[in-house]
């Protein structure tokens, strides 16, 4: 989603949610059209904390802050969950395509040695899993974990608020979890806390690849992944995670398509696209698997 | 040009314009700040210059507040996963956009300049965010990477180093030891809080008598609400030997963008101004949120 609004020229403030939502639901609508049968709300890294660490504090944030930061992050969980339902109800889909309400690390995607701990993650990802069920999402889906302890942060958060959850790990150029915890162990921990899926993302093909073998050997669940293409071209500010990447042209949709078939073949049950990716990619995807569709889920 | 004429008007005891607000002012014109536009749109970012020069600048400042190697390396867990994900450009990207900052600026001087000497200012701040001195480097760390910067800022051709949005002592005296060991002259601004006092606690007269030794050419106090820049020159003043500066920020800080209100338009941010002139500072601009408008109004304190 990010990385696609981007790419449109939407303005990355506040997640497009405020000021470009007909342009989010209209990608979410894409995505429905290009064959996802389970779309994803454009919440990823939305969370109370990205706005109150560009401030000195509280205090600072309430000083000079814009009015209203502080209760900023729900009513975007909930835009997000709206234009996800109202893209869904356009296409007429409403009984057969999930919207799952992405949660995420609290602190930056690929700095696990930020990552809070399980104590202080737990309260704080439950206040924004409470908020996607409150607005009925179908299922969680907790993307690019980037530790074990905040993974079962999430999966705690999503057994409280009783909805279904997916889990998907971010894999480090080791091939393990981003924080080089062993993916095995990841899997464990969350299948224990009701995962009822995993997956692996937000990393090039290839190390895709090798951590859905692992996957395949270590779990019963359902499993898949999600690639990205391209190269991460970070902002040159600080800030929070910022969805670009470039370079995405050596990654047409018809081979990242002939990828996700192999993957297909070698188990993983759902398959989607990362950061890079575009509706093009879902529907080239969606239709390599046609022949063996029964079972298989595009995200 | 060299930084010659604007340190001789301080000593003269003359008021310098500093420009205004490059970041928001992109977004005011409608847009994105996030790749700093210095490789996609550069004559975009030269206009605003420009702008800032027609309207009486005395000095400018560069387009690139938080662009350096650290910003864009710290969205990687480390120096593997960056090889692994990273645009292939990134050893090279901060310093090749630096070093274009400084010659937009320097461009824009060339076009709208016309007999009145205008300085170029490398605009620099902390290496982590600005408002969070919790995050510093040590001490040594930050030598060497400033050290970098400064090098590239000065190959460019920039007449002056203004490091700007500063929290704390620490990276401020090893930002300057620098800066003075490559022979270039260097104005320190810092962030102050409604007490007056830098993000760490520390307090203005620590902060001249470990500034001043160094070298340092003046000190400023900006990003913050003019209010807080009031208590901040109250507290600064009496204390500073060297030439004294402010520019306050207008609206409310909206991140990732900026939220323009109208409670201080430029004849009210001319009074404000004008109070700082009057309590000894001598060097006056406008930070996040101000406009050229803004600073067309300052230049009639240059009298």
């Amino acid at each position: 989603m990010g990385t696609e609004l981007v790419r449109r020229g939407v303005r990355w403030r506040k997640h497009g949610l405020l000021t470009d939502a007909e342009r989010v639901q209209q990608l979410h609508a894409e995505y429905l059209a290009a064959g996802a049968d389970v779309i994803r709300t454009n919440t990823f890294q939305l969370n109370p904390r990205i706005y109150l660490n560009v401030f000195r504090n509280r205090q600072h944030m309430r000083h000079i802050g814009a009015p209203g930061l502080e209760d900023l992050t729900p009513k975007l969980l909930r835009t997000s969950v709206r234009v996800a339902r109202q893209a869904r109800a356009d296409a007429g889909r409403e009984k057969r395509a999930a919207i799952a309400g992405v949660l995420a690390p609290l602190e930056h995607c690929f700095r696990p040695d930020l990552a809070p701990k399980f104590e202080q993650a737990c309260p704080e990802q439950l206040e924004l899993a409470r908020v996607f069920a409150e607005e009925k999402v179908d299922l969680l889906l907790g993307e690019s974990m980037n530790t074990i302890a905040e993974a079962c942060a999430v999966a705690e958060a999503a057994r409280t608020v009783g909805l279904p959850l997916w889990i998907s790990f971010v894999i480090g150029p080791e091939g393990e979890l981003l924080s080089r915890e062993p993916l095995a162990r990841a899997v464990a921990e969350v299948e224990k806390l009701g995962a009822q899926a995993v997956l692996v993302n937000c990393a090039p093909p290839s190390d895709i690849e090798r951590a859905l073998a692992k996957l395949k050997a270590v779990t019963r669940l359902p499993f898949g992944g999600f690639a990205h293409i391209g190269r991460f071209s970070p902002p040159s500010w600080k800030f929070e995670f910022f969805p670009q990447f470039g370079d995405t042209d050596s990654w047409p949709p018809e081979r990242y398509a002939g990828e996700a078939a192999r993957w297909r073949k070698k188990g993983a049950t759902i398959l989607g696209g990362c950061c890079g990716t575009t509706p093009a990619h879902i529907a080239a995807l969606a239709q390599a698997l046609e022949l063996k569709r029964e079972g298989v889920q595009t995200a | 040009m060299s930084y010659q004429a604007i340190g001789d008007k301080l000593r003269a005891g003359e008021t310098v314009i500093l420009d205004g607000a490059i970041g928001t002012e992109i977004l005011r014109r409608n847009v994105t700040w996030a790749d700093h536009q210095l490789a996609s749109q550069p004559e975009f970012v030269r206009g605003i210059h420009e702008d800032y020069i027609r309207a009486g600048a005395d000095v400018i400042s560069t387009n690139s507040f938080q662009l350096c190697r650290r910003a864009l390396f710290s969205h990687f867990r480390d120096e593997a996963h960056r090889r692994q994900i990273g645009a292939a450009d990134l050893d090279h990207r901060a310093d090749k956009l630096l070093a274009a900052s400084v010659r937009l600026a320097i461009d824009a001087r060339q076009r709208a300049a016309t007999g009145r000497p205008v300085a170029v200012a490398a605009a620099i701040t902390t290496l982590e965010w600005c408002f969070r001195p919790d995050l510093a480097p040590s001490p040594e760390q930050a030598r060497s990477e400033y050290r970098e910067i400064f090098q590239v800022v000065k190959d460019a051709g920039a007449d002056l180093v203004l490091l700007e949005t500063l929290n704390s002592i620490s990276e401020a005296r090893a930002a300057l030891e620098v800066a003075k060991s490559l022979g270039l002259a260097c104005w320190t601004s810092f962030v102050c809080d409604e007490r007056g006092r830098l993000f760490t606690g520390e307090t203005m007269p620590e902060m001249v008598a470990a500034l001043e030794p160094l070298g340092v050419d003046a000190i400023l106090l900006n990003c913050a609400p003019p209010g807080d820049i009031n208590a901040g020159m109250k507290e600064l003043l009496p204390h500073a030997h060297v030439a004294t500066g402010a520019y306050a920020h207008i609206g409310r800080f909206d991140p990732p963008e900026w939220m323009f209100t109208d409670e201080y338009p430029p004849t009210r941010y001319l009074q404000v101004a004008t109070t700082w002139k009057r309590m000894g500072a001598r060097i006056l601009g406008g930070c996040c949120g101000t406009t050229p408008d803004h600073i067309a109004a300052l230049s009639s304190l240059r009298a």
